[in-house]
């Protein structure tokens, strides 16, 4: 057996695929092309566009150097990395206590305080900007608290990334806190150390991964933020607006696009760094632990619980400050309460066909994304061969994480209304809102697929092969059922951010197909603030009971399924 | 190829003819080339890495092997995909559809070929009978214990009635005591059945217990195919010898064509035995449990002196540790505990024993474990 005397090679043996492989391979075939068409193909006529002159020739760095020796423009890249790294620090320093308090102290209603700080979740970022023009602006209610300072610049930018990151890094810093393991600090309490060396040689090190997770997921966001700047920058200038400014004001793509290549690259190395510490977190919580239980202590936990009082009355204050104004009749020499500024139709902005426009967005974006993107990771996940293709894609699905908003948009605009794109009869209608959004959403719910398709029994597909059943009954009888949380969630993510994005549509709505969030920003534009301030409640007030909707759902779905479901 | 079952008149219902799988540079199977019979119950033993699941995997169709064929009942299966193959599965994980009543779950492929409800519950409610789980139909799986779990699992796999049912560590998830009842009711019903069946196991009492035939493998390669009797009786080699059952290695030297030199004692081997003497050191290999202690006097072949340095107690029997010669020249035997107490086998005490020649096999000192 063991002599090898044969020197002929034996034929390799070809596998035949059957009608399963083959329909799994095309709508791999298939979810790749969308990859590529939708954002693959525009990001590169964005990276083209950065080295073309206006009209069509190649230019090679000649914008780029126009750019540096700019300096009204690459201001910007200090302004905005000044925003970004001192909005990060503050965000995480009270995201960090507000997460421990949270996983580890015993202080009386944490599901109050939780739902609290993640309320910003449902809004778009220009609430805060507006809220802060009603609390610190000139004619502020608080607006002596800020002395001589201006809110319209850095203080105003940096108040509103706080309060818009605070509940992204709140959730990666719990997650991070609640994966204690109480055997460690067993340990350090029978070694006699104490509870400060306790801290330094347990828990921080226990959280590093999530600490430095939440702080490039943080930096990300603010970098890329749109809405806030816009509201409240003034004259102070970051990327993200100036690309606005370049592509709108100044009717300049190309210079856009050489700033939406500079406002790409800090977000895609913080992109790789947080996916690279992501992996790491995995693989400690593989590792069973026991569940650390917080003990009372009665400063610590006065002190803790007047902090989250604090902090939960800021974020209720600051939305509530935007409800409030969105009801005042003419601030502030009129206060009474009215619904005159909900009278959307008498304004520019788009009117209340714009809330209509974002719900139906919305809801198109949840059900084809949903449909689109589960079906996708369900493929690469589970089809076999194919390995090359499989791994492009799980690439491709990971781009859109890197990719800011405004970049996404202005690259359609690049791709889809280049008049030899044969797709070009979507621009300026509803689908290419949609397609945008799913796009620019896509990372996210394609990882949240990932997770509970990993959670399923890969043998499920070899089991229903050889009982010759079709994959395809299987998906929809046991996978799509046992995945329903995942795929609610994911809808309902897509959902609330379809109603509160900004960046990416701004490019691509018309007249027709303006969006709620756009009216709000535009209102805001025309000094319409209040109404403005009226349709960020509205959107806040749509997010908040489709949110609601979902949880009585999934609640409703849990109990039924209980009979089987015991995770 | 290693040496086949003598029945060659039967054509054999599954063969594997020089079957090589290779991942990237490794190479999982190496050339391998087997027989399974009709109705036999055959087990794939090895530990983990040996290759057993892949070869498996490629019976099934699930990893197609990079070279070779696989035919089965005279069909040419070899690239062909799992759907179109003939065969019954069943995991360790036994990869039930949580969100599926039993009957669901039995009745899954059924669905597909059998038109009428009534008839697809009654085949199903004979399946649950016949694996000892009636009246469980109307259950999910998390409501039933591990042992049932695997019950439906394999009445799921026989459903179709598969020509080859095919198990993949069916038991390795499962509580000791369950595993051994299980095992029996699981051979009981294979051989009521009569299905072609192949086990994969990492296992040896499951794979003595249950199969008719065991194939042994390591790195990739069949080290011996034999029933569970003649591997544990006649290993061919010394790492089937180590891995099926306790054996004492123990080092050796040749002495004459038909004798060797255990320490200071000359041992007669069998004639098959004799067949591997050559020159260079020697593993002679005995099983404690055929270290004889009855019955000894001067006649007795391959007789010596030992002096017992340890006895362990291991409840229905006692390991004793038996030195021959030198330090370090140690060797195990098992004895009962009516035996230990009628002779007074203490540590200290000085017993004569004798290894019976056809209990004695020997294997080239470099090929140990």
């Amino acid at each position: 057996m063991t002599d090898q005397g044969f020197s002929v090679t034996p034929p390799v043996v070809k596998a035949r695929l059957s009608r399963d492989d083959w329909v799994m391979r095309a709508f791999i075939v298939g979810i790749g092309l969308w990859l590529v068409v939708t954002l693959l193909l525009p990001l590169y006529a964005m990276l083209s566009k950065s080295v073309q002159s206006k009209d069509g020739t190649f230019t090679g760095l000649a914008n780029y150097i126009e750019y540096f020796s700019t300096p009204a423009l690459f201001n910007s890249i200090n302004n905005s990395f000044f925003i970004a790294i001192t909005s990060t620090i503050i965000t995480i320093s009270l995201a960090s206590v507000f997460a421990f308090v949270l996983a580890r102290s015993s202080i009386p209603f944490k599901g109050f305080f939780k739902g609290a700080a993640l309320l910003p979740l449902l809004a778009p970022s220009l609430l805060p900007g507006i809220s802060f023009v009603y609390l610190f602006g000139r004619q502020g209610v608080l607006k002596d608290l800020l002395g001589d300072a201006s809110i319209y610049g850095p203080i105003g930018i940096i108040m509103g990334e706080v309060f818009y990151t605070f509940p992204h890094a709140l959730m990666i810093l719990i997650a991070a806190f609640s994966i204690a393991d109480a055997r460690l600090y067993e340990a350090a309490q029978v070694l006699r150390t104490g509870r400060i060396r306790t801290f330094f040689t347990v828990t921080l090190p226990g959280i590093k991964y999530g600490l430095i997770s939440a702080i490039f997921v943080v930096f990300t966001l603010v970098i890329t933020d749109f809405g806030i700047p816009k509201v409240i920058g003034g004259q102070y200038n970051v990327l993200a607006t100036d690309i606005y400014k370049q592509v709108i004001g100044q009717q300049n793509f190309e210079m856009g696009a050489v700033v939406s290549v500079v406002l790409l690259i800090p977000a895609v190395v913080a992109f790789a760094v947080d996916r690279f510490v992501q992996r790491k977190q995995v693989a400690m919580l593989t590792a069973r632990a026991v569940p650390y239980e917080p003990k009372p202590h009665f400063w610590l936990d006065s002190v803790f619980f007047i902090y989250c009082v604090v902090i939960s009355a800021m974020i209720i204050g600051i939305i509530g400050m935007a409800g409030y104004a969105s009801f005042v009749t003419f601030w502030p020499y009129n206060l009474e309460l009215s619904l005159n500024n909900y009278n959307f139709d008498v304004m520019d902005g788009g009117g209340w066909a714009s809330f209509y426009n974002s719900l139906k967005m919305a809801t198109y974006t949840a059900i084809f994304g949903t449909i689109i993107i589960f079906t996708g990771a369900y493929m690469v996940e589970k089809a076999k061969g194919f390995k090359a293709i499989r791994g492009v894609i799980q690439f491709l699905c990971m781009i859109p994480m890197a990719v800011p908003g405004m970049v996404l948009g202005l690259a359609y605009i690049f791709f889809f209304n280049h008049p030899d794109n044969p797709l070009g009869f979507i621009y300026g209608t509803m689908p290419i809102l949609v397609i945008v959004t799913i796009a620019h959403f896509y990372t996210v719910s394609h990882l949240t697929s990932m997770t509970a398709l990993k959670q399923m029994d890969p043998e499920f597909e070899t089991v229903s092969a050889s009982l010759k059943v079709p994959f395809f009954r299987t998906f929809l009888k046991v996978t799509v059922p046992v995945c329903l949380p995942a795929i609610l969630d994911i809808s309902i993510y897509l959902f609330v951010n379809a109603m509160t994005t900004v960046s990416a549509v701004i490019f691509l709505y018309s007249t027709d197909t303006s969006l709620a969030s756009i009216a709000a920003l535009n209102m805001d534009d025309a000094g319409d603030v209040a109404p403005a301030a009226a349709m960020c409640m509205v959107i806040v007030a749509t997010s908040a009971t489709v949110r609601l909707i979902h949880a009585l759902l999934s609640r409703g779905l849990q109990l039924k399924t209980q009979a089987w479901r015991k995770r | 190829m290693s040496k086949d079952v003598a029945d060659q008149k039967r054509e054999a219902y599954l063969r594997v003819r020089n079957v090589t799988k290779k991942f990237g540079s490794f190479t999982a199977l190496r050339d391998i080339s087997l027989d399974v019979y009709e109705g036999e119950f055959v087990c794939f033993l090895g530990p983990s890495g040996c290759g057993k699941t892949t070869l498996l995997r490629a019976i099934a169709g699930l990893d197609i092997q990079t070279h070779g064929s696989v035919f089965q009942g005279g069909r040419d299966i070899s690239g062909l995909p799992a759907s179109e193959r003939d065969f019954g599965i069943v995991f360790q994980s036994y990869a039930l559809f949580p969100n599926l009543t039993v009957n669901e779950n039995v009745g899954y492929g059924l669905v597909n070929i059998r038109s009428s409800k009534a008839e697809i519950a009654a085949k199903v409610a004979e399946l649950l009978e016949l694996v000892g789980l009636p009246e469980q139909g109307d259950k999910y799986p998390s409501q039933l214990s591990g042992g049932q779990q695997q019950r439906v699992a394999l009445a799921r796999a026989l459903a179709m009635s598969p020509g080859l049912l095919l198990l993949d560590e069916p038991l390795s998830a499962l509580d000791a005591k369950v595993r051994v009842h299980l095992r029996h009711e699981m051979k009981e019903l294979q051989r009521r059945l009569g299905v072609t069946t192949v086990m994969v196991t990492h296992d040896q009492e499951e794979a003595l217990t249950m199969a008719d035939r065991i194939v042994v493998m390591k790195d990739g390669v069949i080290e011996q195919v034999g029933t569970p009797e003649e591997i544990y009786r006649n290993p061919a080699s010394a790492f089937v010898a180590e891995f099926v059952g306790t054996m004492n290695f123990l080092n050796a030297s040749k002495a004459n064509d038909e004798q060797i030199l255990l320490g200071e004692n000359l041992l007669n081997l069998d004639e098959a035995e004799r067949q591997k003497l050559n020159g260079s050191p020697i593993l002679a290999c005995v099983r404690p449990e055929d270290i004889q202690v009855r019955n000894i006097d001067d006649a007795t072949e391959n007789a010596f002196m030992t002096t017992v340095k340890d006895l362990e107690f291991l409840g229905s029997f006692c390991r004793a540790t038996l030195c021959y010669g030198d330090e370090g020249s140690n060797i195990n035997a098992d004895f009962s505990i009516n035996l230990v107490r009628d002779r007074n086998i203490i540590p200290g005490a000085k017993i004569r024993v004798a290894i019976p020649a056809n209990s004695l096999h020997i294997f080239p000192a470099d090929t140990a474990k």
